[in-house]
C-alpha cells in the first residue's frame, strides 16, 4: 500500500508574483504561505508507511492464528482515496475568470484604440502658432463660441471669462 | 462692391484687435481649391520713413534710380505749397508739434509695448502647448498601463494551477496520513499483545519464585534448625583452631 504519484504542476512563483497587481499583493502572499505550508506538510510525510515485520510477531505472539489473521486482514485492506470535492469548483471558477478576463481585455483594447485615436489627433495637429480661430474650433470643439445662445460679445457667460 | 470693401475693412479692423489673426475663408465665393490657406506674414509690409511703402521705391527704381521717389516727394510738396493747395496756418504748427511728440513716443515706448503684447500672446500659446503635451503624455501612459493590465490578466492560469496543486497536495497528504494511521494502529495492537504476554510470563515467574522460597523457608523444621546451628558452631570452632594454629 504505497502512496500514489500525483501530477503536480511546477509553479513559477517568481513569474506569478510579477503579474500580481499591487492591490492584490496581500492575497497573493496569503496564497503563497498557505501553499508553502501544504507542500512542507506533504514533504514531511514519507510516501509509504513502515512495513510490519510479520515473522517477528508470528514468533513473539503466543496466540495461534492471531498474527496470521491480522496479516491477512491487513493485506486485504484497501484505504479509500480521499474524495476530490474542490477541483470541479476550481474549474468552474477558472472558466468564469476566463470569461471575465476576455471581456476585460476586449474593453481594454477598445480603450487603447480610443487613446491611440486621440493621440494621433494630437500628433497630427498643426502647431498653435499657425492655427486660426476656425482651426482651433475644428480641433477642439469645446472652444467654439456659441453665437446663437449668447448673441452678444463675449459669447459666453461672464463667469467663464 | 463698395459694401464688400466696407465689410473687408471693418473685418480687418476687428481682426487686428484679436490676439489670433483671423484669415477665414468666409469671403471665398467660389468653392475651388481646398489647399491650405497660406499662413499670414509675421510682420506688415516694409515701409520707409514709417509711412511710405517700399513698393513705390521698387516701382520707380528702374526708371528713376534711387533718388527718384525723393525727388517726386519734394516736387509734390513744393507744388502743394506754392500753388497754395496746402495752406500753412496755425493747424500746421499744431500738427507738426503733435506729430513730433507722437513719433518720439512711439519710437521710445513702441518696442516695449509690442513686447508686452507679444508676451500675452505667447503665454496663451504656451499654455495651450502645455495642455497638449500633458494630454499626449497622459494618453501614452494610459496606453502603457492598459497593455500592462492585459499582460497581468494573462497570468490568471497560474492562480488556478496553484489552487489545483494545493487541492492535490492536500488529498495526497490526507491519504498518506490514513496509511500511516492504519499501520500504526495495527502495530500498536500487536505490540500490546506481545507486551501482555511478556507481562504474564514475568508475573508467573515471580510468583513461582516467591512460592518456592516461602515453601522452602516453611519446610525448615525446628529439629533441622538445631542441627544446622550445631553444625555451624562446630565448623566455626574448627576454623578458629586452624586460624589459631596458623597465627
Amino acid at each position: 500500500m504505497a502512496g500514489r504519484r500525483i501530477a503536480l504542476k511546477a509553479i513559477d512563483w517568481v513569474a506569478f508574483a510579477e503579474r500580481v497587481p499591487p492591490n492584490q499583493r496581500s492575497m497573493f502572499n496569503a496564497l503563497k504561505t498557505r501553499s508553502d505550508a501544504i507542500a512542507a506538510k506533504l514533504a514531511s510525510l514519507p510516501e509509504s508507511p513502515t512495513t510490519i515485520d510479520w515473522s517477528h510477531y508470528r514468533a513473539a505472539v503466543a496466540r495461534a492464528g492471531m498474527v496470521d489473521e491480522f496479516e491477512k486482514k491487513f493485506k486485504a485492506l484497501q484505504i479509500p482515496q480521499p474524495v476530490d470535492t474542490q477541483t470541479s469548483a476550481i474549474t468552474a471558477q477558472e472558466a468564469e475568470s476566463n470569461k471575465s478576463a476576455s471581456a476585460y481585455i476586449e474593453g481594454s483594447t477598445a480603450r487603447i484604440a480610443q487613446y491611440e485615436q486621440q493621440l494621433d489627433k494630437f500628433k497630427n495637429m498643426i502647431p498653435f502658432d499657425q492655427m486660426t480661430v476656425d482651426d482651433l474650433n475644428d480641433t477642439f470643439p469645446e472652444t467654439k463660441l456659441d453665437k446663437v445662445k449668447h448673441p452678444y460679445w463675449p459669447h459666453k457667460p461672464i463667469a467663464e471669462l | 462692391m463698395l459694401s464688400r470693401v466696407v465689410l473687408v475693412s471693418a473685418f480687418l479692423n476687428h481682426a487686428l484687435s484679436l490676439s489670433l489673426v483671423q484669415a477665414s475663408r468666409s469671403l471665398h465665393t467660389t468653392s475651388q481649391s481646398l489647399a491650405p490657406v497660406p499662413s499670414l506674414p509675421e510682420k506688415g509690409g516694409k515701409v520707409r520713413h514709417g509711412i511710405f511703402p517700399e513698393e513705390i521705391f521698387q516701382l520707380l527704381y528702374p526708371k528713376t534710380g534711387v533718388t527718384g521717389p525723393y525727388m517726386l516727394g519734394t516736387g509734390l510738396l513744393l507744388y502743394m505749397l506754392s500753388k497754395e493747395i496746402y495752406v500753412i496756418n496755425h493747424e500746421t504748427i499744431a500738427a507738426l508739434s503733435i506729430g513730433t511728440v507722437i513719433v518720439y513716443g512711439v519710437k521710445k515706448f513702441g518696442p516695449d509695448v509690442a513686447a508686452f503684447a507679444d508676451k500675452l500672446n505667447q503665454d496663451k500659446v504656451a499654455k495651450a502647448q502645455e495642455v497638449k503635451d500633458l494630454a499626449m503624455t497622459s494618453l501614452s501612459q494610459a496606453i502603457e498601463e492598459e497593455k500592462k493590465e492585459q499582460w497581468r490578466a494573462e497570468g490568471r492560469s497560474l492562480l488556478f494551477d496553484a489552487k489545483k496543486n494545493n487541492v492535490a497536495m492536500l488529498l495526497e497528504t490526507n491519504y498518506r496520513e490514513r496509511l500511516h494511521m492504519v499501520t500504526h494502529e495495527v502495530k500498536r495492537r500487536l505490540d500490546y499483545q506481545v507486551a501482555l504476554q511478556d507481562l504474564n510470563r514475568r508475573m508467573e515467574q515471580e510468583h513461582m519464585v516467591n512460592w518456592v522460597e516461602k515453601s522452602v523457608v516453611g519446610s525448615i523444621t525446628p529439629q533441622q534448625e538445631k542441627e544446622s546451628i550445631a553444625k555451624c558452631i562446630s565448623d566455626l570452632k574448627a576454623l578458629a583452631k586452624s586460624t589459631q594454629a596458623m597465627a
